[in-house]
């Protein structure tokens, strides 16, 4: 892991997801690493403002990527999808929209060179366990997280190809580091239907409530995303979603960062445990369980 | 090497079962040539489709452990090593009606690919002796979409179809109508997108399963941005999903950042933010995602602008010149 990183929030991470910052911040000191925020980044569209209007979608993320540039450090954000959109901005205009994006770049003093490298904060933990797991004072010892992936953290595989996207270990890697269990469910690679829960709400909870449901029937204590927007779909409307499910118990959801957190043994409230709609006192209990039993 | 092992759904109109077969490995064996050497040497009664062996045709796309390829374009010792595993589970594609074993049905999905109005209409200009003449520009424009072979992979593991195909098309049919669009040689290219946007076009999930699973490399995905740029271009801007894209496009444009506290009034209205969305608001409140004050403040005041907006505003102005 670097020692220091130009840091991309993403919008939510400023708004209802902030916990996910206050954790990714509060987990990048205790492992000695600088997430200095981009000044002046801009939403990245959010793969909708692309759907009205690609070209302003490809000139705000060429002027993030120029941004970072300007730092002369790496991307890393804790977004998914920020992460495409960041991933595929730099792909396409290095396939011939550079000099296009700089022409009107230039009008804020700004360039993209090509040299900026774009990151996953969970690729970066998951590269670095062996760096950080004697960090681990806490392990969390038979807690049962079921990881969710989000579609965007593996797809598409050209554009998101750290790993093999059919069958992904980096968040079961961080789980094992962290001394939790991983349990697989069928739907850890699918969508939790975040992005279409205006125009396909009944889809978007349908997918919601299956995860849940998976998640309870095969007594996970959590589930486990490294995506803030998976996790506002999962938390969030679970309330919602659960009404198309037949009496599932809701499970708790937890940011990546945040079970790295609980294993460095930072406190509950400091990362945010308490500003889940999905109660976390039970996933707590479980955890100290486990710690008296470890 | 140990020997192949495939376990194969199997279905003969009436009764489902998952068969193995096991045979010696042989170094560079596609997922078809393994199931040739079945049906040649093994059980002659199992069923799939295939033709060219070259990846043209498009017939015998089948899933492994789940997952759309094309049998015949597939190396067997490359799925061993990416599932580690030396047993593979074949089945027929997803989100298609099975008519035996590995053989899917595609009399429906053709039916509904003709909502895109397939084929080209040309501009008055163009005709039977003079042709119908493009820029290589204008033809590298739809050249990717041409590349289509109708394997329907790309629908196999689509999200929105698995859940429901009432509502939602084949990622494939959106890609042949992006391509008429899209066409410099295209009469109307709007009597391509009109029928799609009254079809689901808003739907998609964005899981990126249909850019992943196409073995040419054609992107759906982008094409469904595509033809939602093109109807909202000509005021299809009216729904939840137009509506959610140009709210995150205002905020932008003002601020830099998203909203959220106006994005559900701009999107579905006041009164659904006011009504329907009520219990979710207060939820957000009771856990402290959101305080009533700061709700208020964002609603009123928008956020703060980000550092430099003039220079995003003069980006943004300057490609609109």
């Amino acid at each position: 892991m670097q020692k220091k990183y130009a840091f991309f929030p993403g919008c939510v991470l400023h708004a209802a997801a902030n916990e996910a910052e206050t954790s990714a911040v509060a987990v990048a000191e205790r492992l000695g690493v600088t997430l200095e925020e981009i000044p002046g980044w801009t939403c990245c569209g959010a793969s909708h403002v692309q759907d009205i209007d690609p070209e302003t979608a490809l000139l705000a993320n060429a002027r993030n990527l120029a941004l970072a540039e300007r730092m002369g450090l790496t991307i890393v954000t804790p977004c998914s999808t920020c992460a495409l959109m960041l991933r595929k901005t730099r792909a396409t205009l290095l396939d011939g929209k550079k000099d296009w994006a700089n022409e009107r770049l230039a009008k804020a003093g700004l360039k993209f060179e090509g040299t900026v490298e774009i990151r996953h904060l969970l690729w970066e933990l998951a590269d670095s366990c062996d760096e950080w797991a004697d960090k681990v004072s806490h392990p969390q010892t038979g807690l049962r997280v079921a990881p969710f992936y989000g579609c965007h953290t593996v797809r598409p595989p050209k554009i998101m190809d750290y790993e093999n996207h059919l069958n992904p270990q980096s968040l079961e890697r961080i789980i094992k580091a962290c001394g939790a269990s991983s349990v697989t469910i069928p739907e850890r690679l699918k969508c939790c239907g975040f992005h279409a829960v205006f125009p396909a709400e009944t889809t978007a909870h349908r997918m919601t409530a299956s995860a849940v449901s998976s998640a309870a029937k095969a007594e996970a204590d959590c589930l486990l995303t490294p995506c803030p927007l998976c996790h506002m779909q999962l938390d969030m409307y679970q309330p919602d979603a659960l009404s198309y499910s037949c009496g599932d118990k809701p499970v708790p959801v937890l940011h990546l960062t945040q079970l790295l957190a609980m294993a460095l043994g930072l406190e509950a409230k400091a990362i945010g445990l308490s500003r889940h709609i999905i109660d976390t006192k039970p996933l707590l209990a479980a955890a100290g369980r486990s710690a008296i039993q470890g | 090497m140990q020997n192949f092992i495939f376990l194969i759904d199997r279905f003969d109109g009436t009764n489902s079962w998952r068969q193995r077969y096991e045979f010696p490995h042989k170094p560079g064996m596609t997922v078809l040539a393994c199931l040739i050497h079945i049906k040649e040497n093994i059980d002659p009664t199992l069923n799939f489709t295939a033709s060219c062996r070259s990846a043209i045709c498009g017939a015998c796309a089948v899933r492994v452990n789940g997952n759309a390829v094309l049998a015949c374009d597939t190396m067997v010792d490359d799925l061993r090593e990416q599932w580690g595993e030396d047993t593979l589970t074949i089945s027929p594609l997803g989100n298609a009606k099975v008519i035996s074993d590995l053989v899917v049905k595609w009399d429906e999905k053709i039916h509904r690919l003709r909502k895109a109005n397939t084929g080209l209409h040309a501009r008055d200009e163009f005709s039977a002796h003079e042709g119908c003449r493009q820029s290589p520009e204008d033809m590298q424009a739809v050249s990717k979409q041409w590349d289509c072979i109708l394997c329907g992979s790309c629908a196999s593991e689509c999200n929105k179809l698995s859940d429901d195909s009432t509502d939602f098309l084949e990622p494939f049919i959106y890609t042949h109508a992006a391509r008429y669009a899209k066409d410099s040689r295209s009469k109307n290219p709007m009597e391509h997108v009109m029928d799609m946007e009254r079809s689901g076009l808003w739907k998609c999930l964005h899981c990126m399963e249909c850019v992943t699973k196409c073995p040419k490399g054609i992107s759906p995905a982008d094409d469904v941005a595509l033809l939602r740029d093109l109807a909202y271009r000509a005021g299809c801007t009216e729904g939840p999903g137009p509506r959610h894209a140009k709210a995150f496009r205002t905020d932008l444009e003002n601020t830099g950042r998203l909203n959220e506290v106006r994005l559900v009034p701009r999107t579905e209205g006041m009164t659904s933010a006011a009504t329907k969305r009520l219990p979710f608001t207060l939820r957000m409140f009771s856990r402290g995602k959101l305080t009533p004050l700061e709700a208020a403040r964002l609603f009123v005041a928008d956020n703060k602008r980000v550092q430099d907006h003039d220079g995003l505003c003069r980006i943004l102005e300057a490609n609109r010149k």
